[in-house]
């Protein structure tokens, strides 16, 4: 623990501390500032107190957006961990190639999410459509054209993207698990299910709430897959928040009233993020 | 151990000073630049595709008018030109020269936007050009261009298929004609007759719209920016385009976007009839460049009950110049967007070297260089024109409301009706603001 605070202390905090003000405190500040006002980008008019604020919880496109964010999180969440943790399993048993299959499972994830929208466009309108119109399957044509064609291709991008990150948290909570406590389990007869379930599952049960945590806030924010995969087409019913606030503010030039959208956003997430610190504070001091 | 510390304090010291400096020294060397009365002029511009001869125009200028130093910073179309004019503004370095591009813009701009009353260029813009940015008598823009579009055929299938394209001018023979195309579509080639892109609001929304909703407003963008409602008077043609572009289109239109209409679809001849106007002669002819000067022609977009025989035809962008800056500033962005539009040099640049429409008097017409440019001039020459009222639409109704209520209406989840009535209750809401 650094008890000393003297002068040198701070001055080497300060390259640090200036450039976050800057670049965070400041804007934050300010943007809430103007949320309260009838800021249009150019000159603030006069102070309009919460009006902005009342509005956003009259707005159904807002709140349309925030419903339709808040089930593609929990669906993707989902899927998301369940293929991560199948990955990880997948490469810490024992087969040849799990060196090798670790990397192209984590490949996804580096590429960048506007290109990996527009890839997957391609496939979800090109190839999944010559493969529906050849073998006559009439469920793979017209993707991306619905709703609901929509909401799978982005739960599909998603999954296809972040399964390999979160594989590798995974992976490093799996490998640390004692091998004695397998094969104990495996002496007193245990199947490999039941290894799974009572063995492997409680010991690496910390990677949840990481893992949790880490898609949500990804899936939560998401804004660049969703604008190049669906552009938040057919009619707005595929589009979030994060692309919401974005429209508000520079299609529809209300600015002050999509900084009110962009405070509130703020607040879910900071709750959103607050609730991963103190959950897995407490597990940490249960451990 | 006092050595350590003092040490650790300098290098401190050091590191905080070299972060601040650092972030100064972009701004050092740009300042003597200023002196021997020499004036800059900063433009801020949308048009990408003119960039680069926009820059060579603009290089000549400084030639020939020792003093004056040009420098042209463009950020490319649409909402993100409006995002970044405005961080432009707030960051302190305002452009002296920068485009607006309608009513509304005029309206939040008003406070840095120079008279442009007493320029030639003003003069010489077309009759009604100037409407849209034109506050108190005060003429705030000059216009960039005329830009206009509607129905791009195929001359070659129409050829084929036997239709006389002159013959169009209705929207029962529009209807005819389709039936025809329809029918034959095996033997042409074609996948469907139509593309209608559903996903690019603003050819929906925007476009298409505006050909049956300008007449309400006499063609006038003012009008349209100072209506409480919206009637659509010609809604029933409005509808009657719609689906029969889209019966005859290729499916799911909602889906369907710019670059498979105009690319993938219409220059590869995979259809006939599109809605777009002349700034896809780019796209066309980069695919397929004999086709976009010989095989495109224009046909007019029927208003059933008003005129069937019309294109819109319109300003997309007007130049301005920020009454902020000095009188001298002022003064020599003046003279440079004079010397572009009513020089004879600048003329010849216009036409050839930026291939615009051009929306002043005074051009050699016969110069136009693409073929659906010249089909447009046509047009306005006849006077067969509506005008673009669009740009006074409430800020976003067009592709945010409009063109998303159409998207609707395409996927079979909202009817007509619906439609009508929804965009007219939000056109009320942001005009009670």
């Amino acid at each position: 623990m650094l008890r000393t605070r003297d002068l040198s202390y701070w001055l080497f905090l300060a390259p640090v501390l200036i450039a976050l003000s800057l670049v965070v405190v400041v804007p934050l500040g300010l943007g809430v500032y103007y949320s309260f006002t009838d800021w249009n980008g150019i000159e603030v008019g006069s102070f309009v107190g919460f009006e902005n604020y009342i509005n956003v919880f009259q707005d159904e496109e807002f709140m349309a957006a925030l419903w339709f964010t808040v089930k593609f999180s929990i669906v993707s969440i989902i899927l998301i961990n369940f293929f991560g943790l199948s990955l990880a399993l997948i490469v810490t048993s024992k087969i040849k190639s799990s060196k090798l299959l670790r990397t192209i499972f984590f490949m996804p994830n580096l590429i960048g999410g506007l290109i990996l929208g527009f890839i997957w466009q391609f496939i979800f309108m090109k190839v999944f459509d010559g493969i529906g119109t050849h073998f006559g399957i009439e469920n793979l044509q017209g993707w991306l054209s619905t709703t609901e064609t929509g909401f799978w291709g982005l739960v599909i991008l998603m999954s296809w993207q972040m399964a390999g990150y979160i594989m590798v948290i995974y992976i490093a909570y799996l490998e640390s698990v004692p091998t004695e406590l397998i094969e104990a389990a495996e002496i007193d007869g245990a199947s490999p299910f039941q290894r799974l379930v009572y063995i492997i599952f409680p010991l690496v049960a910390p990677a949840f709430t990481v893992s949790m945590f880490l898609t949500l806030s990804n899936t939560f924010k998401l804004y660049d897959q969703n604008l190049s995969l669906t552009g938040g087409g057919p009619y707005k019913s595929t589009q979030m928040v994060s692309m919401e606030i974005f429209k508000t503010a520079f299609v529809e030039s209300e600015l002050s009233y999509a900084q009110a959208k962009a405070v509130i956003f703020f607040l879910i997430v900071a709750v959103i993020s607050l609730t991963q610190v103190y959950i897995n504070k407490k597990r940490e001091v249960e451990m | 151990m006092t050595k350590k510390k003092l040490f650790s304090g300098i290098f401190a010291v050091v590191l905080l000073l070299s972060v601040v400096l650092g972030g100064c020294s972009g701004s050092t060397d740009s300042k003597d630049k200023g002196s021997k009365g020499d004036v800059t002029i900063d433009v801020f511009q949308f048009k990408v595709e003119f960039k680069k001869q926009f820059e060579e125009v603009a290089k000549k200028y400084e030639k020939d008018n020792p003093g004056v130093k040009i420098n042209i910073t463009t950020v490319g179309g649409g909402e993100d030109y409006g995002a970044a004019l405005r961080s432009k503004f707030a960051s302190g370095k305002e452009p002296a020269i920068y485009n607006v591009g309608g009513p509304q813009d005029v309206k939040d701009w008003n406070k840095k936007l120079a008279d442009l009353s007493d320029t030639k260029a003003a003069d010489a813009a077309f009759e009604g050009t100037l409407d849209g940015v034109t506050k108190d008598g005060k003429v705030l823009g000059l216009p960039f261009n005329q830009e206009g579009y509607g129905l791009l055929f195929n001359k070659d299938i129409f050829k084929k298929a036997g239709i006389n394209p002159e013959k169009i001018t209705t929207l029962a023979a529009l209807e005819e004609a389709v039936k025809t195309l329809d029918g034959k579509k095996k033997d042409l080639g074609l996948k469907a007759v139509f593309a209608l892109p559903g996903k690019e609001t603003w050819v929906t929304g925007l476009h298409l719209s505006n050909a049956f909703l300008a007449p309400e407003f006499d063609n006038n963008a003012l009008n349209s920016f100072a209506a409480k409602k919206v009637e659509f008077k010609y809604g029933e043609g409005f509808k009657k385009v719609l689906d029969l572009q889209n019966k005859y289109s290729v499916q799911p239109t909602v889906s369907l976007d710019y670059a498979k209409q105009v690319e993938e679809l219409f220059s590869l001849q995979k259809v006939a009839i599109i809605e777009q106007g002349n700034w896809t002669y780019g796209s066309i002819a980069g695919i397929d460049e004999e086709f976009a000067n010989n095989g495109v022609g224009l046909l007019p977009i029927p208003v059933e009950g008003y005129k069937e025989d019309s294109i819109p035809v319109g300003i997309p962008m007007y130049w301005a110049v920020n009454s902020n800056k000095d009188d001298k500033t002022v003064e020599e962005s003046k003279k440079f967007l004079d010397w572009l539009y009513t020089s004879d040099e600048g003329k010849r640049t216009v036409l050839e070297d930026f291939k615009f429409i051009p929306a002043y008097e005074g051009y050699d017409a016969s110069k136009i260089s693409d073929p659906i440019s010249k089909e447009i001039y046509k047009y306005v020459e006849n006077k067969k024109t509506i005008g673009w009222a669009f740009m006074g639409y409430p800020t976003g109704w067009g592709q945010e409301e409009l063109g998303v209520q159409i998207q609707k209406y395409l996927s079979g989840d909202a009817d007509w009706d619906q439609v009508v009535e929804n965009t007219q209750k939000s056109w009320e809401k942001s005009r009670s603001k």
